[in-house]
Protein backbone atom coordinates (compact mmCIF):
# COMPACT_ATOMS: atom_id res chain seq x y z
CA UNK A 1 0.00 0.00 0.00
CA UNK A 2 1.26 3.36 -0.88
CA UNK A 3 1.35 6.31 1.50
CA UNK A 4 -0.91 8.30 -0.46
CA UNK A 5 -3.54 5.05 -0.25
CA UNK A 6 -3.37 5.70 3.55
CA UNK A 7 -4.61 9.32 2.97
CA UNK A 8 -6.99 8.37 0.70
CA UNK A 9 -8.85 5.09 2.78
CA UNK A 10 -9.42 7.81 5.34
CA UNK A 11 -11.36 9.70 2.82
CA UNK A 12 -12.96 6.80 1.17
CA UNK A 13 -15.73 6.21 3.74
CA UNK A 14 -16.72 9.65 3.51
CA UNK A 15 -16.54 9.33 -0.31
CA UNK A 16 -18.14 6.50 -0.27
CA UNK A 17 -21.44 7.78 1.25
CA UNK A 18 -21.08 11.50 -0.39
CA UNK A 19 -20.19 13.58 2.42
CA UNK A 20 -16.75 14.53 0.98
CA UNK A 21 -16.50 18.08 -0.88
CA UNK A 22 -16.12 18.46 -4.18
CA UNK A 23 -12.47 18.99 -4.16
CA UNK A 24 -11.60 15.96 -2.03
CA UNK A 25 -13.87 14.02 -3.60
CA UNK A 26 -11.80 14.90 -7.02
CA UNK A 27 -8.69 14.31 -5.67
CA UNK A 28 -10.13 10.68 -4.33
CA UNK A 29 -11.29 9.79 -7.90
CA UNK A 30 -8.52 10.44 -9.38
CA UNK A 31 -6.52 8.34 -6.72
CA UNK A 32 -9.22 5.83 -7.63
CA UNK A 33 -8.23 5.62 -11.74
CA UNK A 34 -5.01 4.52 -10.67
CA UNK A 35 -5.20 2.56 -7.68
CA UNK A 36 -6.89 -0.80 -7.57
CA UNK A 37 -6.40 -1.89 -3.66
CA UNK A 38 -8.36 1.29 -3.08
CA UNK A 39 -10.78 0.22 -5.62
CA UNK A 40 -11.18 -2.89 -4.15
CA UNK A 41 -11.52 -1.42 -0.69
CA UNK A 42 -14.18 1.21 -2.26
CA UNK A 43 -15.82 -2.00 -3.35
CA UNK A 44 -16.31 -3.31 -0.18
CA UNK A 45 -17.45 -0.74 1.74
CA UNK A 46 -20.32 -0.63 -0.48
CA UNK A 47 -20.91 -4.57 -0.39
CA UNK A 48 -20.93 -4.47 3.30
CA UNK A 49 -22.97 -1.87 4.04
CA UNK A 50 -25.42 -3.80 1.53
CA UNK A 51 -24.83 -7.03 3.48
CA UNK A 52 -25.93 -5.25 6.22
CA UNK A 53 -28.77 -3.66 5.04
CA UNK A 54 -30.06 -7.13 4.47
CA UNK A 55 -29.31 -8.37 8.21
CA UNK A 56 -31.01 -5.44 9.56
CA UNK A 57 -34.17 -5.52 7.16
CA UNK A 58 -33.97 -9.32 8.32
CA UNK A 59 -34.48 -7.59 11.95
CA UNK A 60 -36.27 -5.01 11.26
CA UNK A 61 -39.25 -7.70 10.10
CA UNK A 62 -38.98 -9.85 12.71
CA UNK A 63 -39.38 -6.60 15.36
CA UNK A 64 -43.02 -6.13 13.93
CA UNK A 65 -43.69 -8.74 16.07
CA UNK A 66 -43.13 -7.02 18.97
CA UNK A 67 -46.20 -5.80 20.77
CA UNK A 68 -46.19 -2.29 22.21
CA UNK A 69 -44.90 -2.53 25.77
CA UNK A 70 -47.88 -2.00 28.75
CA UNK A 71 -45.95 0.12 31.37
CA UNK A 72 -45.71 -1.22 34.79
CA UNK A 73 -46.84 1.42 37.06
CA UNK A 74 -44.96 1.31 40.58
CA UNK A 75 -48.23 1.92 42.35
CA UNK A 76 -48.39 2.21 46.06
CA UNK A 77 -50.68 -0.05 47.33
CA UNK A 78 -53.59 1.34 48.89
CA UNK A 79 -54.12 -0.55 52.55
CA UNK A 80 -56.56 1.76 53.65
CA UNK A 81 -58.68 0.79 50.61
CA UNK A 82 -58.09 -2.71 50.98
CA UNK A 83 -58.55 -2.75 55.43
CA UNK A 84 -62.01 -0.77 54.73
CA UNK A 85 -62.96 -3.55 52.16
CA UNK A 86 -61.85 -6.35 54.82
CA UNK A 87 -63.47 -4.50 57.84
CA UNK A 88 -66.93 -4.22 55.45
CA UNK A 89 -66.97 -7.89 54.58
CA UNK A 90 -66.11 -9.57 58.12
CA UNK A 91 -69.03 -7.15 59.49
CA UNK A 92 -71.17 -8.20 56.39
CA UNK A 93 -70.31 -11.94 57.26
CA UNK A 94 -71.30 -11.69 61.15
CA UNK A 95 -74.47 -9.67 60.40
CA UNK A 96 -75.44 -12.41 58.42
CA UNK A 97 -74.76 -15.05 61.17
CA UNK A 98 -76.37 -13.38 64.02
CA UNK A 99 -79.34 -13.11 62.12
CA UNK A 100 -79.74 -16.63 61.25
CA UNK A 101 -79.21 -17.68 64.22
CA UNK A 102 -81.43 -15.38 66.06
CA UNK A 103 -84.46 -14.01 63.37
CA UNK A 104 -84.71 -17.18 61.10
CA UNK A 105 -86.45 -20.43 62.62
CA UNK A 106 -84.69 -23.61 62.70
CA UNK A 107 -85.78 -26.05 60.00
CA UNK A 108 -86.41 -29.23 61.36
CA UNK A 109 -83.86 -31.75 59.53
CA UNK A 110 -85.76 -34.94 58.21
CA UNK A 111 -83.30 -37.58 58.64
CA UNK A 112 -84.25 -41.15 57.61
CA UNK A 113 -85.77 -42.58 61.24
CA UNK A 114 -88.70 -39.95 61.04
CA UNK A 115 -89.44 -41.09 57.33
CA UNK A 116 -89.11 -44.79 58.52
CA UNK A 117 -91.46 -43.83 61.58
CA UNK A 118 -93.98 -42.05 59.13
CA UNK A 119 -94.38 -44.84 57.45
CA UNK A 120 -94.73 -47.49 59.82
CA UNK A 121 -97.50 -45.13 61.46
CA UNK A 122 -99.51 -44.75 58.50
CA UNK A 123 -98.83 -48.13 58.01
CA UNK A 124 -100.45 -49.20 61.46
CA UNK A 125 -103.39 -47.09 60.96
CA UNK A 126 -104.32 -48.30 57.78
CA UNK A 127 -104.22 -51.89 59.38
CA UNK A 128 -106.37 -50.79 62.19
CA UNK A 129 -108.90 -48.81 60.21
CA UNK A 130 -109.26 -51.68 57.84
CA UNK A 131 -110.12 -54.03 60.52
CA UNK A 132 -112.48 -51.50 62.14
CA UNK A 133 -114.17 -51.13 58.24
CA UNK A 134 -114.89 -54.66 58.78
CA UNK A 135 -115.79 -54.80 61.96
CA UNK A 136 -118.12 -51.71 61.38
CA UNK A 137 -120.35 -54.72 59.30
CA UNK A 138 -121.77 -55.82 62.70
CA UNK A 139 -124.60 -54.04 64.38
CA UNK A 140 -123.98 -54.54 67.83
CA UNK A 141 -120.50 -53.73 67.24
CA UNK A 142 -120.89 -50.00 67.10
CA UNK A 143 -119.75 -49.19 70.12
CA UNK A 144 -116.09 -50.48 69.72
CA UNK A 145 -115.96 -49.40 66.24
CA UNK A 146 -116.13 -46.26 67.29
CA UNK A 147 -113.94 -46.27 69.45
CA UNK A 148 -111.32 -47.96 66.91
CA UNK A 149 -112.19 -44.96 64.82
CA UNK A 150 -111.24 -42.64 67.67
CA UNK A 151 -107.66 -44.43 68.59
CA UNK A 152 -106.66 -44.44 65.02
CA UNK A 153 -107.51 -40.25 65.15
CA UNK A 154 -105.72 -39.71 68.08
CA UNK A 155 -102.49 -42.07 67.79
CA UNK A 156 -101.79 -41.41 64.15
CA UNK A 157 -103.40 -38.27 63.66
CA UNK A 158 -101.09 -37.22 60.33
CA UNK A 159 -101.74 -40.27 58.43
CA UNK A 160 -104.50 -40.91 55.93
CA UNK A 161 -105.88 -43.46 57.89
CA UNK A 162 -106.86 -41.05 60.51
CA UNK A 163 -108.56 -38.46 58.26
CA UNK A 164 -111.05 -41.38 56.74
CA UNK A 165 -111.96 -42.31 60.70
CA UNK A 166 -112.30 -38.73 61.28
CA UNK A 167 -115.41 -38.90 58.51
CA UNK A 168 -116.67 -42.17 60.03
CA UNK A 169 -116.84 -40.55 63.13
CA UNK A 170 -118.93 -37.57 61.88
CA UNK B 1 -56.02 38.02 48.90
CA UNK B 2 -54.76 38.71 45.52
CA UNK B 3 -51.38 37.40 46.97
CA UNK B 4 -52.76 34.04 47.71
CA UNK B 5 -55.38 33.85 44.27
CA UNK B 6 -51.73 34.34 42.62
CA UNK B 7 -49.66 31.37 44.59
CA UNK B 8 -52.79 29.05 44.63
CA UNK B 9 -52.99 29.77 41.15
CA UNK B 10 -49.16 28.97 40.32
CA UNK B 11 -49.61 25.98 41.94
CA UNK B 12 -52.34 24.25 39.94
CA UNK B 13 -50.40 25.71 36.73
CA UNK B 14 -47.84 23.64 38.27
CA UNK B 15 -49.38 20.70 38.68
CA UNK B 16 -51.43 20.67 35.46
CA UNK B 17 -47.60 20.88 34.22
CA UNK B 18 -46.38 18.09 35.37
CA UNK B 19 -49.55 16.43 34.56
CA UNK B 20 -49.06 17.10 30.70
CA UNK B 21 -45.56 16.37 31.05
CA UNK B 22 -46.16 13.03 32.33
CA UNK B 23 -48.55 12.24 29.30
CA UNK B 24 -46.26 13.77 26.86
CA UNK B 25 -43.23 11.48 27.58
CA UNK B 26 -45.21 8.48 27.19
CA UNK B 27 -47.30 10.30 24.25
CA UNK B 28 -43.76 10.44 22.37
CA UNK B 29 -42.52 6.75 23.66
CA UNK B 30 -45.22 5.17 21.88
CA UNK B 31 -45.43 7.84 18.89
CA UNK B 32 -41.98 6.80 18.81
CA UNK B 33 -41.99 3.60 19.30
CA UNK B 34 -41.48 2.12 15.28
CA UNK B 35 -38.09 3.83 15.32
CA UNK B 36 -37.00 2.18 18.87
CA UNK B 37 -37.81 -1.35 17.48
CA UNK B 38 -35.70 -0.12 14.52
CA UNK B 39 -33.06 0.33 16.82
CA UNK B 40 -33.78 -2.86 18.41
CA UNK B 41 -33.67 -4.59 15.00
CA UNK B 42 -30.06 -2.78 14.26
CA UNK B 43 -28.36 -4.05 16.88
CA UNK B 44 -29.55 -7.66 15.84
CA UNK B 45 -31.56 -8.63 18.86
CA UNK B 46 -34.61 -10.86 18.76
CA UNK B 47 -37.92 -10.33 18.62
CA UNK B 48 -38.08 -11.16 22.58
CA UNK B 49 -34.91 -9.51 23.82
CA UNK B 50 -36.18 -6.47 21.91
CA UNK B 51 -39.44 -6.92 23.73
CA UNK B 52 -37.55 -6.49 27.11
CA UNK B 53 -35.73 -3.96 25.99
CA UNK B 54 -38.67 -1.73 25.44
CA UNK B 55 -40.32 -2.85 28.42
CA UNK B 56 -37.43 -1.57 30.35
CA UNK B 57 -37.69 1.64 28.32
CA UNK B 58 -41.25 1.85 29.16
CA UNK B 59 -40.06 1.59 32.86
CA UNK B 60 -37.64 4.60 32.76
CA UNK B 61 -40.18 6.60 30.65
CA UNK B 62 -42.31 6.64 33.87
CA UNK B 63 -39.92 6.81 36.26
CA UNK B 64 -38.64 10.15 34.22
CA UNK B 65 -42.02 11.28 33.28
CA UNK B 66 -41.88 14.54 35.94
CA UNK B 67 -38.82 15.50 33.97
CA UNK B 68 -40.12 18.98 32.05
CA UNK B 69 -37.95 18.42 28.45
CA UNK B 70 -38.67 19.91 25.11
CA UNK B 71 -40.03 16.66 22.49
CA UNK B 72 -37.11 16.45 20.55
CA UNK B 73 -35.07 15.81 23.77
CA UNK B 74 -38.05 13.20 25.14
CA UNK B 75 -36.81 11.97 21.70
CA UNK B 76 -32.94 12.17 22.02
CA UNK B 77 -33.34 10.37 25.67
CA UNK B 78 -35.70 7.76 24.86
CA UNK B 79 -33.04 6.73 21.57
CA UNK B 80 -30.41 7.14 24.19
CA UNK B 81 -31.82 4.73 26.60
CA UNK B 82 -33.10 2.46 24.09
CA UNK B 83 -29.43 2.34 22.24
CA UNK B 84 -27.56 2.08 25.99
CA UNK B 85 -30.27 -0.99 26.70
CA UNK B 86 -29.95 -2.86 23.38
CA UNK B 87 -25.95 -2.78 23.83
CA UNK B 88 -26.38 -4.10 27.22
CA UNK B 89 -27.87 -7.20 25.54
CA UNK B 90 -25.26 -7.21 22.63
CA UNK B 91 -22.79 -7.59 25.27
CA UNK B 92 -24.21 -10.86 25.75
CA UNK B 93 -23.51 -11.85 22.41
CA UNK B 94 -27.18 -12.93 21.47
CA UNK B 95 -27.09 -10.10 18.74
CA UNK B 96 -27.24 -11.24 15.02
CA UNK B 97 -27.76 -14.82 16.45
CA UNK B 98 -29.85 -15.12 12.77
CA UNK B 99 -28.67 -18.04 10.42
CA UNK B 100 -27.40 -16.80 7.29
CA UNK B 101 -29.76 -19.45 5.19
CA UNK B 102 -32.24 -18.21 7.42
CA UNK B 103 -32.06 -14.53 6.49
CA UNK B 104 -31.96 -15.51 2.53
CA UNK B 105 -34.79 -17.75 3.08
CA UNK B 106 -36.83 -15.39 4.80
CA UNK B 107 -35.93 -12.57 2.09
CA UNK B 108 -36.65 -15.16 -0.86
CA UNK B 109 -40.04 -15.46 0.79
CA UNK B 110 -41.22 -12.11 1.31
CA UNK B 111 -39.77 -10.29 -1.98
CA UNK B 112 -42.07 -10.26 -4.79
CA UNK B 113 -41.05 -11.61 -7.82
CA UNK B 114 -40.69 -8.30 -10.30
CA UNK B 115 -38.22 -6.98 -7.75
CA UNK B 116 -35.96 -10.13 -7.42
CA UNK B 117 -35.09 -10.31 -10.66
CA UNK B 118 -33.53 -6.38 -10.66
CA UNK B 119 -31.79 -7.40 -7.10
CA UNK B 120 -28.44 -8.58 -7.05
CA UNK B 121 -27.61 -11.90 -5.80
CA UNK B 122 -27.01 -12.44 -2.56
CA UNK B 123 -24.05 -14.76 -1.55
CA UNK B 124 -24.46 -16.21 1.64
CA UNK B 125 -20.76 -16.88 2.40
CA UNK B 126 -20.48 -12.93 2.06
CA UNK B 127 -23.36 -12.17 4.33
CA UNK B 128 -22.22 -14.40 6.78
CA UNK B 129 -18.82 -12.68 7.10
CA UNK B 130 -20.32 -9.64 7.25
CA UNK B 131 -23.24 -10.78 10.43
CA UNK B 132 -20.28 -12.20 12.24
CA UNK B 133 -18.22 -9.01 11.67
CA UNK B 134 -21.44 -6.95 13.32
CA UNK B 135 -21.39 -9.41 16.20
CA UNK B 136 -18.21 -9.07 16.99
CA UNK B 137 -18.04 -4.94 16.38
CA UNK B 138 -17.43 -3.16 19.62
CA UNK B 139 -19.86 -1.47 21.26
CA UNK B 140 -18.66 2.15 20.70
CA UNK B 141 -18.67 1.50 17.08
CA UNK B 142 -22.11 -0.54 16.73
CA UNK B 143 -24.11 2.59 18.36
CA UNK B 144 -22.94 5.12 15.28
CA UNK B 145 -23.10 2.60 12.75
CA UNK B 146 -26.84 1.33 13.79
CA UNK B 147 -27.99 5.33 14.27
CA UNK B 148 -26.46 6.65 10.82
CA UNK B 149 -26.91 3.64 8.26
CA UNK B 150 -30.10 1.91 9.81
CA UNK B 151 -31.83 5.40 11.63
CA UNK B 152 -30.85 7.58 8.62
CA UNK B 153 -29.45 10.02 11.39
CA UNK B 154 -26.31 12.39 10.27
CA UNK B 155 -23.37 12.69 12.41
CA UNK B 156 -24.64 15.50 14.21
CA UNK B 157 -27.68 13.85 15.44
CA UNK B 158 -25.62 10.97 16.17
CA UNK B 159 -23.29 12.48 17.89
CA UNK B 160 -25.95 14.58 19.93
CA UNK B 161 -27.43 11.02 20.70
CA UNK B 162 -24.45 9.45 22.26
CA UNK B 163 -22.85 12.62 23.57
CA UNK B 164 -19.61 12.58 21.37
CA UNK B 165 -18.48 15.57 18.98
CA UNK B 166 -19.68 15.28 14.91
CA UNK B 167 -15.92 14.84 14.22
CA UNK B 168 -15.90 12.04 16.56
CA UNK B 169 -18.78 10.24 15.10
CA UNK B 170 -17.36 10.50 11.33
CA UNK B 171 -14.13 8.90 12.64
CA UNK B 172 -15.90 5.60 14.42
CA UNK B 173 -18.11 5.26 11.36
CA UNK B 174 -14.80 5.81 9.33
CA UNK B 175 -13.26 2.86 11.90
CA UNK B 176 -16.15 0.48 11.63
CA UNK B 177 -16.99 0.77 7.68
CA UNK B 178 -13.32 0.00 7.00
CA UNK B 179 -13.19 -2.93 9.79
CA UNK B 180 -16.22 -4.42 7.72
CA UNK B 181 -15.34 -3.76 4.25
CA UNK B 182 -11.61 -5.22 5.71
CA UNK B 183 -12.79 -8.58 6.74
CA UNK B 184 -14.54 -8.99 3.81
CA UNK B 185 -11.91 -8.53 1.12
CA UNK B 186 -9.26 -10.35 4.01
CA UNK B 187 -11.64 -13.71 3.55
CA UNK B 188 -11.27 -13.40 -0.59
CA UNK B 189 -14.62 -11.70 -1.35
CA UNK B 190 -13.92 -9.04 -4.12
CA UNK B 191 -16.21 -6.33 -5.01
Amino acid sequence: MEKSCEKIEEMLVDYADGQLSTRDSKKVAEHLEKCEHCRKILGALHKSLELTGVIWADGLAETKDIRAPIPLKHRKIPWSGYAAGAACIILLLTTSIVWRALIRPAEKEINFADIERSITEAGNAARLLAATELLAEYPDAQTIVKQQYRYIVETYPETTAANKAKLKIQ
Amino acid sequence: MNGINADIEIRLKQRAGEKSSKLKLMDVFYAELGCLKRIAAGFGLSASDGEDVLQDVSIKVLERSGENRTHQEYIRWLTKVTINRCLTEHRRRRSYYRQTHEILKRRAETKTKPNRTDEKVINAEELEIVRQSMQKLDDSLLGPVVLRYFCDLNSKEVGEILGLKASTVRSRLREARLILAKRLLERGVGP
